[in-house]
């Protein structure tokens, strides 16, 4: 069952990995999210984020199967897992929405601060780019 | 750069798509055996048969003047046990045994997977002066630098990292597709070509074993591979008990069974028994190696690899994944299959980017890499199709002038290959979408013929256990010929023009 659960996890990390490297691409994020590309800040935590989920793909890898037939399904899962997200943004870019909205929660937290500024209830046009 | 990266993928491009089509087949060489010799579909049974069993029906079979026999155990890929010997004129038979009974099962009369297409992949079967195997190293040399140079070409490795733009036309999308599988899949098509250079690092690096060995090579094999000779004392001996000999193998390996038996000069007073280890446990195809004394069951040599030896097993292990991991084989057939499209959008790219200058200048080459390029990706495909709906067809003990049915299933092969070639010159224009639909009825017919002619239709194969192999062969078929409708379809839809345009060949006369 652990194996099972594994062999299910290796790929999704390396898949959510690659998926938030591309979204650290501005051409990417603009096929999958109409929010504003985000800021150097947040690419660097998206692709933070994006290595994270590779090496939580190697480590439950190595897991799995040890040092000889782990290291071999990481170096080629990541292969496929890297195809997988690049077709998903070609046939399927809406997929990676939910993806790009948790990624921009910060940036949209920050603009409604801005939006209740001042008076109570009064909006404040947004004078921060990202926050459209 | 650019320029070596496009004809030396221009010229040998055809060549690797064979080379990586039949290595991708190869994957599943076991199961393609099984849907290919249906007498072979057995289930594991879960007590292994005795050895001494089968060395009695070995008696037999194989003529008293063998020079040896070798024998694959039943496994889970090859439920059967593969015995072969070698006859004393120097000939190679191969039968299976019953895994339960250890009887002879009926000739297939087949090469299948292990015998055909395996051996493709890295000989062509071409056996005149290793012809074969030289230019499977030049184009395994070509295709490394056909990796490294494209690398150095691309203009925006990481800008287009994840980039295929489906809906552009066809020189953008195949050139995006070609960028696509050769760079994310770039460390899998490098492993796999430098380590099917290693493999057989002795016919391309003679000089390596001969500055240490001479012409000694029974000393290289003696060393590296643990091999060991007696000479025959040319008097009758006995057999000792060999299941008892591969118990002892299984002590000395840490329990670990044998996958492998060999006796030499069977039934001689100096015969010896030789065992392998298995090599389905771990990546590095181990050469763990005990022989005995036939007669007295005694140990005459134990053998492990020294750590040199052991990185070339390793190494040799990734590529030839004789180990039982199904994500990992699966991961391989799909990873190739990218090489195999890598290749093909290679091409597709060469062609769309001068198809209207050659037209216009009156150029043959478009038209010539073309009809190489049809014959040398559906024809390949529409000859292994054949291949197995001959397999279906024919039947049992068929010979045609002095060739045998196994014979008879390859000339299929090659006859189709070469029809495929005639009609991708004949055809062009329509010749990629004629070939799909090809593909598809072939696909199709494969499917049709094996349940019909054996009954194991995909229910049949989907409910029992041992039958998965057919059902996944079965399975990839349809998958094939539903790729195959989907892409003749669009390529009607779309009319790409698959061939000069009529007004630019008017123009060009």
């Amino acid at each position: 069952m652990a194996g099972w659960l594994l062999l299910v996890g290796i790929p999704t990390a390396a898949y959510l990995g690659f998926a938030l490297l591309a979204l650290g691409q501005g051409r990417q994020w603009r096929r999958t999210s109409s929010v504003p590309a985000p800021d150097r800040i947040r690419i660097s935590v998206l692709r933070l984020l994006g290595s994270a989920g590779l090496a939580l793909s190697l480590t439950l890898s190595l897991l799995r199967d040890g040092p000889g037939f782990g290291g071999l399904l990481w170096a080629t899962v990541v292969s496929l897992a890297a195809l997988a997200v690049a077709f998903t943004l070609t046939w399927r870019p809406a997929l990676l929405r939910p993806l790009a909205v948790m990624a921009t929660v910060g940036i949209r937290l920050r603009c409604d601060r801005m939006e209740t500024d001042g008076q109570g209830t009064a909006k404040v046009p947004p004078s921060n780019p990202t926050c459209l | 750069m650019a320029w070596l990266h496009t004809w030396a993928g221009v010229v040998l491009g055809a060549l690797l798509f064979a080379i990586f089509w039949m290595g991708t087949l190869t994957v599943f060489d076991r199961e393609i055996d099984r849907w290919m010799m249906p007498d072979t579909r057995l289930a594991l049974p879960s007590a292994r048969v005795s050895l001494d069993r089968i060395a009695e029906t070995v008696r037999e079979i194989v003529p008293d003047d063998a020079r040896r026999w070798q024998l694959r155990l039943p496994a889970p890929r090859e439920p059967v046990a593969r015995l072969s010997f070698q006859t004393a004129e120097g000939d190679f038979l191969t039968r299976h045994l019953d895994p339960a009974t250890a009887a002879l099962l009926p000739d297939q009369g087949t090469l299948a997977g292990t015998g055909f297409i395996f051996p493709f992949h890295y000989s062509l079967h071409l056996r005149w002066r290793s012809l074969g195997y030289w230019l499977v190293g030049l184009a395994g040399m070509a295709m490394l630098t056909l990796l490294v140079s494209g690398v150095v070409i691309h203009r925006k490795i990481f800008v287009d990292f994840f980039t295929f733009r489906w809906e552009r036309k066809l020189p953008r999308s195949s050139l995006d597709l070609h960028n696509l599988t050769g760079v994310l899949a770039l460390p899998f098509h490098f492993v796999i070509t430098l380590s099917g250079l290693i493999i057989f690092f002795a016919i391309y690096f003679p000089s390596v074993v001969d500055s240490v060995y001479g012409d000694d090579h029974a000393a290289f094999n003696h060393d590296v591979y643990g091999s060991f000779r007696r000479e025959p004392a040319d008097a009758p001996g006995p057999l000792a008990s060999v299941d008892a000999m591969a118990a002892e193998a299984a002590r000395q390996w840490g329990g670990e069974p044998p996958y492998f038996v060999r006796v030499w000069h069977p039934g001689d007073a100096n015969a010896t028994v030789e065992m392998r280890r298995t090599v389905a446990r771990s990546v590095d195809l181990n050469v763990d190696t005990v022989h005995f004394d036939a007669a007295t069951g005694a140990v005459l040599r134990t053998h492990t690899a020294s750590p040199v030896v052991h990185v070339q097993r390793f190494i040799s292990g990734l590529h030839f994944i004789q180990f039982e991991h199904w994500p990992l084989r699966w991961i391989y057939f799909v990873l190739g299959l990218s090489g195999c499209v890598m290749i093909a959008t290679g091409f597709i790219y060469w062609l769309e980017t001068r198809r209207k200058r050659h037209a216009a200048q009156g150029l043959p080459g478009v038209r010539i890499v073309e009809g190489l390029t049809v014959g040398a990706v559906t024809g390949i495909i529409i000859a292994t199709l054949a291949f197995f709906a001959a397999n279906r067809l024919l039947p049992s003990g068929a010979a045609l002038a002095g060739y045998d049915r196994a014979a008879l299933e390859v000339w299929a092969f090659y006859l189709v290959w070469i029809a495929a070639f005639a009609h991708a010159w004949a055809r062009t224009g329509r010749a990629w979408r004629e070939q799909c639909w090809a593909i598809a009825g072939l696909a199709l017919l494969a499917v049709v013929l094996n349940a019909a002619t054996t009954g194991d239709h995909l229910l049949q194969a989907l409910a029992h256990r041992h039958l998965w192999p057919i059902a996944g062969i079965d399975l990839l078929l349809l998958a094939g010929a539903v790729v195959a409708i989907l892409t003749a379809l669009h390529l009607a839809r779309r009319g790409i023009a698959t061939g000069p345009p009529q007004d630019a060949l008017k123009a060009a006369e």
